[in-house]
């Protein structure tokens, strides 16, 4: 019953056919687990829109950081993660067998792909005892090999407004989230135990050996595989906050309170309302700055790399201010900064034919985010219209430096830091290569040592 | 527990079922509620106890039986565990013992009967091995078969070293003591355990004798759905 149909792979906006001939090298790459697909229109395999029409109700959906699988071979992570069948401990129980179960559970489920296929209907068709057979199918549960179709794996579509971009973003609860990615990365998902499936709350054990999380009962109660020991967990601690990761609307209020109120946490925690000031510090720490954002600082993408700065400081802002400034302000980050100029100069002279305050107000505060200098504008705006334009494109334009300078100090600060860096790590790297030239002159000297003595007793032995 | 079969030729070994991997057969029979719920499948005793949970829960799940069915099922196979466990640290004779199996299942829509021979000294031996390979020489499409088969053997196999367990506790209360081991070979009808001098003397050929040659030969039946019903039904009334 080998299985013809070629097996395509969610990567982030391509798909990469595969045919169960030839088969990817099985390296063990560190699951990094990528939301399967951007393309909302690929839901269902039959009809996918985007897709290459050849084939379509034979495509198979694999997350991509199950790439390592291929029918023939044996992976790394898989006698990592199922040592039974590997340790040799009983002669029919060997990779062969495991071979077997693999392939046919997942011939099984490839049959009706749309349709998640059960343990029980596995156990009945495979010989064999149902512990183990229970063991391989959780772990092909969890590698997204089986019942991983379309529909259970939600993915929310990365916002390109500058928000902040976290790898783990929280999908539907059937989606494998599971503890064997999970317990490599020190994200913040959830964590769940290997033994008894649940949820792990206070505490948990880590095996580092075979890469296994336990919740406490079961550390307690044994029920790790034959094999480990006591010694070979150590406890690690989950705080609330792993429980709860950070939805994109409260980092975005977080960012905007950090603008606004800088270091004192206090108000930023109730400005973002529902964590404690020092689970926002914690989490502002993680936050992936700089390099996400600027990117190569040396390439011409500077403009788009300051840009997506400002849409940053831009956007929060604007949501804090009237409605009519955050459109305003929302466009101009959308449209850039020459573009921005124009359109508020044109509107400014459009404007001041109209005797309006509140109007030109709005055309000149599209440009600027200082409350302080908008009063100042305004107060110009009674007085004199031509005035006000001049005063305006000159604020606009000092602004406009001003910040283009803050922007270039901050980058040549990161970069003389990462620099230090750099030269603290060669620092580190000579005094490890001198202390190896050292160690490897004293074993020369004991080897030499150690010659000489042979050398005596030979004699010694030959004279007596 | 003194053995007093230190003095034989063959040594007691502790109960374990005589197969490679030291697995027991479970049969589950479980009527809540007008659901029945018939199952059988083979066990790894060494699974931490955890395991009968989950796997009760799943199979409920699975299954969707009522969640009744949940602690009688844990209960079920915690009993079948426990005897086992019973049995476990307790000695067992061996003798040499090659013992005919048989086969005679139905399941779904394939009906087997077949006939071997097993060597219960070898501890080698896979029942699961067999019975895949059985279900692909005789081309058998439904996979439900082999599972089937590898059960059967299991539970025939566990028999057969239960009996040895309590036989060799009966000999030795009954103080028959170094004489259990040559004696309990025809005692013990598990259908006639073969003679190893018999079958393999200098004068006879391995080669089985034509006449027998039906006899072992496994019989497989395709029913088509009628009969499978017709089948159901007769097992019904006789159940009653």
């Amino acid at each position: 019953m080998a299985e013809k149909s070629p097996v395509k792979e969610a990567a982030s906006s391509e798909s990469i056919p595969i045919s169960n001939s030839n088969q990817l090298k099985p390296s063990p790459q560190l699951p990094s687990k990528f939301s399967s697909q951007t393309a909302p229109n690929s839901e269902v395999p039959s009809t996918p829109t985007s897709r290459p029409p050849s084939a379509d109700a034979d495509v198979v959906y694999v997350p991509s950081y199950s790439r390592w699988f291929s029918w023939d071979k044996i992976d790394s992570c898989e006698s990592r993660f199922l040592p039974e069948f590997f340790d040799g401990r009983s002669a029919s129980k060997g990779p062969s067998l495991y071979i077997y179960y693999r392939n046919s559970i997942i011939k099984l489920f490839r049959e009706n792909p749309s349709r998640k296929i059960t343990f029980t209907d596995v156990r009945k068709t495979l010989v064999g005892d149902v512990g183990s057979i229970r063991r391989v199918f959780d772990f092909l549960d969890h590698w997204g090999l089986i019942n991983y179709s379309a529909s259970s794996a939600l993915s929310k579509p990365s916002k390109d407004t500058g928000s902040n971009i976290k790898s783990s973003d929280s999908p539907s609860v059937e989606s494998p989230s599971s503890a064997a990615p999970t317990s490599k990365h020190s994200s913040n998902s959830r964590r769940i135990c290997g033994a008894c499936k649940s949820l792990c709350t206070i505490a948990c054990f880590v095996c580092d050996k075979y890469d296994s999380t336990l919740c406490a009962r079961c550390y307690v109660r044994g029920n790790f595989r034959v094999g480990l020991s006591n010694a070979d967990f150590r406890r690690v601690e989950i705080t609330d906050e792993a429980k709860a990761d950070w939805s994109e609307k409260e980092t975005l209020l977080l960012l905007e309170a950090i603008m606004h109120y800088g270091d004192d946490w206090k108000k930023v925690a109730q400005h973002v309302g529902g964590r404690t000031d020092k689970d926002c510090v914690a989490h502002f720490v993680k936050l992936p700055f700089g390099e996400e954002y600027l990117g190569h600082p040396l390439s011409n993408d500077d403009e788009s790399g300051f840009e997506t700065n400002k849409r940053m400081c831009l956007t929060p802002l604007a949501d804090a201010s009237n409605p009519i400034m955050a459109q305003a302000a929302f466009l101009s980050a959308l449209a850039g900064v020459e573009i921005a100029e124009a359109a508020a100069q044109a509107a400014v002279s459009v404007l001041s034919q109209v005797d309006d305050i509140t109007a030109s107000r709005v055309g000149s505060g599209s440009l600027e985010r200082n409350s302080k200098q908008e009063t100042e504008i305004s107060s110009n705006g009674d007085t004199n219209q031509n005035a006000l334009e001049r005063a305006a494109y000159a604020d606009a334009n000092s602004l406009l430096d001003k910040e283009e300078q803050d922007i270039e100090r901050a980058i040549t600060g990161i970069t003389e830091v990462q620099m230090k860096e750099i030269q603290d790590k060669f620092l580190r790297f000579e005094e490890m290569d001198l202390q190896t030239e050292k160690e490897r002159q004293q074993l020369e000297s004991m080897k030499n040592l150690l010659f000489i003595d042979q050398l005596n007793l030979s004699f010694r032995r030959n004279y007596t | 527990m003194k053995s007093p079969a230190s003095a034989s030729w063959k040594a007691p070994l502790k109960f374990r079922m005589p197969t490679a991997e030291n697995l027991i057969p479970i049969r589950l029979d479980i009527e809540v509620d007008g659901q029945r719920y018939k199952d059988a499948f083979t066990w790894n005793p060494y699974d931490p106890d955890s395991e009968v949970v989950m796997f009760a829960k799943r199979t409920v799940k699975d299954l969707k039986l009522a969640p009744g069915f949940l602690p009688q099922i844990v209960q079920s196979i915690q009993s079948q565990l426990a005897t086992f466990r019973s049995y476990e640290g307790q000695d067992m004779y061996v003798g040499d013992k090659i013992i005919p199996i048989k086969l005679d299942l139905q399941v779904n829509h394939t009906v087997i009967r077949d006939q071997f021979l097993w060597d219960l000294n070898n501890f080698d031996s896979d029942p699961e091995e067999f019975a895949r390979t059985l279900c692909k020489d005789l081309g058998i499409e439904d996979p439900e078969v082999g599972p089937a088969v590898a059960f059967a053997i299991r539970e025939q196999l566990y028999e057969i070293a239960i009996q040895n367990v309590t036989s060799a506790r009966e000999n030795r209360i009954s103080k028959k003591g170094r004489r259990a081991a040559e004696h309990f070979t025809p005692s013990k009808a598990s259908g006639a355990a073969l003679d190893l001098m018999k079958l393999f003397s200098f004068r006879s050929s391995v080669v089985r004798k034509r006449k027998e040659w039906d006899y072992y030969k496994p019989v497989l039946d395709l029913l088509s759905n009628e009969e499978v019903d017709a089948l159901e039904a007769k097992e019904e009334r006789s159940g009653r």
